[in-house]
């Protein structure tokens, strides 16, 4: 009975599960405080969520395939940086200046890719190295300062950070970034030929090259799309924000990583989900958003990430070895 | 009617010759064992069959033809399919997409590697081919391999292979980790591919298997093929002791005396 037991393997899925947590989630923390669904709170979240979502989406499928980049907080930082001295010091047009941060993106993430592949050093070591290089670099060419970021108005401010407005709530352009990137990621993951690939060669290298899959190449171009999409989410920022702090996305690598296994993606690869990861980056989000709500002490906030990220592990752990025994 | 030769296939890693010198011809619908023990150039020899590497020297002929392998593509391009312990199957994929894995039937092909799968194909190619397998009845083309028994996986690995209308098919320790039961299993299954007429080269360590399905067996010694007899011709002891070398003499008196 093929009906029932793709049901109940939908209900033991790990995005299931997440999402079942995520509502109950949000219903504690609205019934704690009422303002956590009020327009103004919602909106907030929404021009927060996009930023690290889109990284996790890039991470979701570098995961997926046996890799993480722990260097994308750090490109995150450095891409508008690099912009905005461009623009600011060199005198280029703000369009030559985002092409400039766009290969650099992809130069950083093509050396992530060929260093983990050609030269078979684990993405940990290669991609924390990195981290420091880039971090470095970014701190190096500002002497550490933030840089007044493009405040313009024009087409690049409103294609990454323009806003609008539905009824009461303001929303920003990278939202739809978001979701139409999602929407991407979900077919290339599922419906694509290159889905398959990248599936296969998390769960099982060996077996993916012997089928003649070029697991190398697909590597390195994913590390060159989580780059560049680390890089994209640095630009939305910096210009909602209007600033570009050498500093911007410290610590942002790690949080992209439990949106992603929160989600339900395996760290070990072989399995990914990006509506998993759309639901752990809107939890991480909630998560942080709601406990300022409901008045935990500032410090503690990380306490409570911590816990709830952990307990959500435990719970996948428990669902699979429950899937296995059955 | 002969299917694959080899001529003098040499192969070297540094000053380490772990191919010294390979020749043997495999004939169409026919069970061959390669017999060595460890470290005596049996999987030097197939990964060189398979493409993994190239040979130093040597040639090789499939179907009379003379032709290069350089990359695992190659190989399959020229019909010679390699079934490698453990490493076949990817777990995390259903059967259906491990069957097609780097051969995807896909639409609007012009996408390329985003162009989207023949889901609808994928699935019912897939069935059709368990059916023929006849392991229809208790495996699901959507099920994941990692819910697969050890026996199931290589039945599964080696319909793959028939599937793509192999000539070869390399079997590389086909019933290592597997129960009485499936390995059982999985030797019926490598005499239902040699009946439909595929070639197989087997690779094992277990002589008694050897005994129930191969026609042919050759052995592997230090980086050579020093005995090359049919079944029907030998028996276990005599077998043994080409491995281990331990009768050489006779052994070559025996040999050259064919």
């Amino acid at each position: 009975m093929p009906v029932v037991r793709r049901r109940s393997s939908l209900i033991r899925s790990p995005q299931f599960s997440s999402l079942v947590i995520l509502i109950v989630l949000l219903a504690v923390f609205a019934i704690a405080d009422a303002n956590f669904l009020s327009p103004l709170n919602i909106s907030n979240m929404m021009a927060f969520l996009p930023e690290l979502g889109i990284i996790a989406l890039g991470m979701t499928l570098l995961l997926t395939a046996g890799e993480f980049d722990l260097s994308v907080g750090a490109v995150f930082g450095l891409a508008p940086v690099v912009v905005m001295l461009l623009v600011q010091n060199g005198g280029f047009d703000i369009g030559i200046a985002l092409l400039a941060g766009l290969v650099l993106c992809i130069a950083i993430g093509a050396i992530n890719g060929l260093i983990v592949t050609k030269i078979g050093i684990s993405s940990f070591l290669v991609t924390l190295s990195m981290l420091l290089v880039v971090r470095g670099a970014a701190l190096y060419i500002t002497q550490g300062f933030p840089l007044k970021s493009w405040d313009q108005p024009g087409f690049f401010v409103t294609l990454l950070a323009g806003s609008f407005n539905i009824g009461t709530f303001r929303f920003y352009t990278s939202l739809w970034w978001f979701i139409g990137l999602s929407l991407l990621a979900i077919y290339v993951l599922r419906y694509a030929k290159l889905g398959n690939w990248i599936s296969a060669i998390g769960s099982n290298r060996n077996a993916a090259v012997a089928r003649g899959v070029p697991a190398d190449a697909v590597k390195i171009w994913l590390f060159i799309l989580t780059s560049m999409l680390a890089g994209l989410a640095g630009m939305i920022s910096a210009f909602r924000i209007s600033a570009a702090s050498p500093v911007a996305g410290t610590g942002y690598e790690l949080e992209v990583i439990a949106m992603v296994v929160v989600g339900g993606t395996a760290l070990t690869g072989g399995r990914g989900t990006i509506l998993g990861t759309i639901v752990g980056a809107l939890m991480l989000r909630s998560i942080r958003n709601g406990i300022v709500l409901i008045g935990v002490p500032g410090l503690a906030y990380n306490i409570f990430v911590g816990v709830i990220i952990l307990a959500m592990l435990i719970l996948h752990a428990l669902l699979q070895k429950n899937a296995a025994r059955s | 009617m002969e299917v694959l030769r080899l001529h003098n296939l040499q192969k070297s890693f540094g000053s380490v010759r772990a191919l010294k010198s390979a020749s043997f011809t495999l004939n169409e619908g026919e069970v061959v064992a390669l017999l060595g023990d460890n470290g005596a150039g049996k999987s030097t020899l197939i990964k060189a069959i398979s493409g993994v590497f190239p040979v130093d020297r040597g040639e090789i002929y499939v179907r009379g033809q003379k032709v290069s392998i350089r990359s695992t593509r190659d190989a399959m391009d020229l019909g010679i399919e390699t079934i490698h312990q453990d490493t076949s199957l990817a777990p995390d994929l259903s059967i259906a997409r491990n069957l097609f894995l780097g051969r995807e039937p896909v639409n609007l092909k012009w996408l390329g590697v985003f162009a989207p799968l023949d889901l609808a194909n994928l699935r019912d190619a897939a069935s059709a081919l368990l059916k023929r397998v006849g392991i229809s009845k208790k495996l699901d083309a959507d099920a994941l391999v990692s819910t697969l028994s050890g026996g199931e996986r290589q039945s599964i690995a080696i319909s793959r292979a028939m599937q793509f209308a192999a000539k070869v098919i390399i079997l590389d320790e086909p019933t290592n980790n597997l129960g009485v039961e499936e390995t059982h299993g999985v030797l019926r299954f490598v005499k239902e591919v040699r009946d439909a007429g595929h070639s197989v080269l087997l690779i094992t360590h277990n002589i008694h298997h050897v005994f129930q399905v191969a026609d042919r067996i050759i052995v592997m010694r230090h980086g050579e093929i020093v005995a090359e007899q049919t079944v029907a011709d030998t028996d276990l002891l005599t077998v043994e002791s080409i491995i281990t070398g331990a009768d050489m003499s006779a052994l070559l008196r025996e040999t050259r005396a064919k």
